[in-house]
């Protein structure tokens, strides 16, 4: 399939005689549903999110906005937990974004190499990311829990003593990255693997009538062949990692101490526990716009080539 | 040729230990759920539980209260998915097969809401939805759903690949524009279609953001929520009955996958993502 902004759309308009006729009322008839709840419930929530920060927004009695200006943007900014929250987030992509392009890779290769089972294993390496996350945090909750843990009943037979992963500030954010990284392994390779397929059998045919050796081949032939694939991949895994939510405010709600609250959740929290509306649209402003200029590199890498 | 065979054994051992990772989560789940409360918290490596208790699925579907959020996820899902295709499937044809005025720009507004993720503007969609008084129904679950803008993209780039000559004879048949839809677009954009539907299956049974906003009312809990929320009043411990619950949201969807893996893939891969 080929996805491209710049790609014009084919009309039906063979003769110029029918064009116009009644085509545009059509049209607007065909349209009027999905125009108008998009601008309800996209276009309308996009730009109250750049004005609610503007309001202080009480709930309490029906919905009072009164106007703050730049209050709740300051507030947000001076604010430490949300600076924590911020510095959170980047390490969590810090943590998630390149281990799961590597083992993405490295699944997506493993996998290509086979002819027999590699359905089956494919099937088996993408079931992390068809889960529901809130199933599967709840179940990584227990895997790393402290008494009861799989993963500390494992280090104990080791003779490593109990690690408090999800209580201990210092072991908290790592662990919901590896949980971020079991996930994000399984998309990166979805991807590759469509990534690899679609290198050309000559190419592979070319390869092996020269000889080269199989490292060879992939570093100077398959990786660079690769490479839209990994623009893209890379800022659909940095789009997820920037918006992670389930996972943390399933497995610690942002705890211990503030250790794995995140740009989201932090928003989640100042608009829902602390019932500071306005400040928690300032900072999902913020988040908004780091999004869309992802998003925007993610367009511009699936228009680069990816098939 | 020794080589070779030694490459056949490490390949093959890669892929038992990485598929094994993989999967690990969910035989773990699995197993604890059927699983006797000492076996959860004592003999937690044994990959086959020394007590069974079953009561662990009737544990969490009462205190869950899974019963009600599994029918309204359902009833939330297909309302969604309904929702979108009949808003979706005729502005998708109108993109691809009319000519008409502001075509062009209208196409840029859709494509421009692609880039704006749900997840950031679930603030303030939360308090536009209040303001309107429609926090705590079902319809406040539903309706900032009921079209799509990726459905639209991937519907018309489908669309686009049908031959002006089959809606011609279509209209030299005396068909109507809404017949025309049914008996001619529809089935030829059944591919796209059902990728869709797939899709937004998956990700809005999946949601637990928005509901987590808007559903107050243990009445109008979702699948997810209702999990999370029966986490957190038991404070956690009693992993028998969580995992059971955590088996009873997933199977359903895991099962969808399984069936529709194809439709799955290529819907990820033209793009677009699930939560």
């Amino acid at each position: 399939m080929s996805v491209g902004l710049s790609e014009r759309p084919v009309g039906t308009g063979a003769s110029p005689a029918r064009r116009g006729t009644g085509q545009g009322r059509i049209a607007a008839v065909l349209l009027a549903p999905a125009m108008l709840l998009i601008t309800l419930f996209v276009i309308l929530p996009g730009l109250l999110a750049f004005t609610a920060g503007l309001f202080r927004v009480d709930l309490t009695n029906g919905v009072r906005w009164t106007w703050s200006g730049v209050e709740n943007f300051a507030a947000v900014l001076a604010d430490p937990a949300v600076r924590q929250a911020l510095v959170n987030t980047l390490v969590y992509c810090a943590l998630t974004i390149v281990p799961s392009l590597v083992i993405g890779l490295g699944l997506a290769l493993l996998a290509n190499s086979f002819t027999r089972g590699r359905k089956v294993l494919q099937t088996l390496l993408f079931l992390p990311f068809t889960a529901n996350l809130v199933a599967m945090a709840v179940v990584f909750r227990y895997i790393f829990d402290l008494r009861g843990g799989f993963a500390n009943q494992a280090l104990a037979v080791a003779g490593i003593g109990p690690v408090n992963f999800l209580g201990d500030t210092r072991y908290a954010l790592p662990t919901v990255a590896a949980v971020g990284v079991w996930r994000g392994a399984a998309l990166a390779m979805i991807m590759f693997l469509a990534g690899l397929t679609s290198v050309p059998t000559a190419v592979h045919e070319a390869c092996a009538a020269d000889g080269i050796t199989r490292f060879t081949k992939l570093r100077l032939v398959i990786l660079p062949l690769l490479r839209p694939t990994t623009v893209f991949v890379t800022v659909l895994t940095a789009i997820q990692a920037v918006q992670v939510f389930d996972t943390i405010n399933v497995m610690t709600q942002g705890g211990p101490l503030g250790a794995t609250e995140t740009a989201l959740t932090m928003t989640w929290r100042l608009g829902f526990a602390y019932y500071d509306l306005g400040q928690g649209a300032a900072l999902s402003t913020l988040l908004l716009v780091v999004l869309v200029g992802a998003g925007v590199l993610r367009r511009g890498a699936l228009t680069g080539g990816v098939r | 040729m020794n080589e070779r065979a030694l490459w056949r054994v490490v390949r093959a051992g890669l892929a038992v230990l990485t598929a094994s990772v993989a999967v690990f989560p969910f035989v773990w789940m699995l197993r604890t759920s059927v699983a006797g409360a000492d076996s959860v918290l004592v003999d937690g490596l044994a990959p086959v539980p020394s007590s069974f208790d079953l009561g662990n699925y009737t544990r969490a579907w009462r205190q869950a209260d899974l019963g009600t959020a599994m029918l309204n996820g359902a009833i939330v899902t297909v309302s969604i998915l309904t929702l979108q295709l009949l808003t979706c499937v005729p502005a998708a044809y109108a993109f691809a097969k009319l000519r008409f005025r502001g075509r062009g720009a209208l196409y840029l507004v859709v494509l421009g809401c692609l880039l704006v993720p749900t997840q950031a503007t679930a603030l303030p969609l939360f308090l536009g939805v209040s303001s309107a008084g429609l926090a705590d129904t079902l319809a406040a679950l539903v309706a900032p759903f009921a079209t799509s803008a990726f459905g639209i993209f991937l519907m018309r780039q489908h669309m686009l690949t049908i031959p002006d000559a089959l809606l011609e004879a279509a209209r030299a048949d005396g068909l109507r524009t809404f017949s025309t839809l049914r008996r001619v677009v529809v089935p030829a954009a059944a591919p796209a279609i059902a990728t869709f539907a797939v899709f937004s299956i998956f990700v809005h049974w999946n949601d637990y953001l928005w509901p987590l906003l808007v559903a107050r009312d243990p009445a109008l809990r979702t699948p997810p929520l209702a999990l999370a929320i029966f986490q957190q009043a038991e404070t956690g411990q009693d992993f028998g009955a969580l995992a059971a619950g955590a088996t009873i949201i997933t199977v359903p969807i895991v099962l969808l996958f399984l069936l529709a893996q194809r439709r799955f893939v290529a819907g990820i891969a033209g793009g677009e993502l699930p939560g």
